[in-house]
């Protein structure tokens, strides 16, 4: 077992009449237990530079290891651009999907977006690895666009 | 507009040979632009005791806004590790929150119920949660009465 701490700070002097200041510590540990994650991906990163979409995670047996699906496994991706303009969509589904939004229950080809990483974004969330839940990512630019992301896992 | 900004450090001393230590800051804002998101759902706490689903965040109405963007931060609040809570965008599951786990993502909702993002509670004996959007959404509130 590893112990690995997620901590996330948000604060703001005006977004409210009074400030915001949220901060939060997460062990990453197995579903059910207080026995930390042990696996990962590694940090991966990678420069796209098409704005088709492509699958980021997928589920399944992979070269780091096959991620347990429908645990306590956490994701974390980065946009490391510095546009405010171009931006990465996060999707989950599949890659082939058409541009409707609509999971389909049991069909590969679709899709339902996240949201936008623009450059200097980051994000972190479970990820559930079960069938026809790959994290799909569309770049909104063809000029080179680098990402970051790691997978936690069991 | 406000200025919020979001950070987050990931650090292990034992997950490799070598330790690791992720650092990221971002400003939250407007999509394609450097103007800050200026509306919040506020932090809500809910004692959730029921293993039903619940809506966090419902997109009301169904109209892409591109100048649309947000973030949204969720926490389980509870002791007992073996306690979770599911997190769903519509029909699509995106993972578990297990005790003391929190997640932030980004949100952009396109479609009225096929972007909502939900809660399902994995036991009926009750779990604290917590979560907030900042955001420019104009599709998330009602526009009007309930009638």
């Amino acid at each position: 077992m590893a112990t690995i701490n997620a901590t996330i700070s948000v604060f703001s002097a005006d977004l409210t009449s009074n400030s915001l200041s949220l901060s939060n510590t997460m062990t990453m540990t197995k579903a059910g237990t207080n026995t930390g994650l042990e696996f990962t991906s590694g940090l991966v990163r990678r420069k796209l530079t098409a704005t088709t979409a492509i699958d980021l995670v997928t589920v399944g047996a992979q070269m780091y290891g096959t991620p347990t699906a429908s645990v306590a496994n956490k994701l974390y991706i980065k946009n490391t651009g510095s546009s405010s303009v171009d931006y990465i969509d996060i999707a989950i589904g599949d890659k082939d999907s058409d541009a409707g939004e609509e999971l389909l229950a049991t069909g590969g080809n679709s899709k339902i977006t996240l949201g936008k990483l623009f450059g200097g974004d980051w994000m972190l969330i479970p990820f559930e690895g079960s069938a026809n839940n790959d994290i799909i990512v569309v770049p909104s630019t063809a000029e080179a666009t680098t990402i970051e992301w790691m997978l936690f896992f069991e | 507009m406000a200025t919020t900004t979001n950070s987050l450090t990931l650090t292990s001393t034992d997950l490799f040979d070598d330790s690791l230590s992720i650092s990221n800051t971002s400003t939250c804002y407007k999509a394609g632009t450097t103007i800050g998101l200026d509306q919040t759902t506020g932090l809500t706490r809910a004692y959730l005791t029921a293993t039903t689903v619940i809506d966090l965040f419902p997109v009301v109405k169904g109209t892409i806004n591109a100048a649309e963007n947000g973030k949204i931060y969720i926490a389980n609040l509870s002791k007992d590790e073996t306690e979770f809570v599911t997190i769903n965008i519509g029909d699509a599951v995106i993972g578990r929150l297990y005790a003391g786990d929190f997640m932030w993502m980004p949100w952009s909702p396109r479609a009225q119920h096929v972007n909502d993002i939900e809660l399902v509670p994995s036991v009926a004996t009750g779990v604290n949660v917590e979560f907030m959007a900042i955001h420019n959404f104009a599709n998330i509130y009602p526009t009007g009465v309930d009638s």
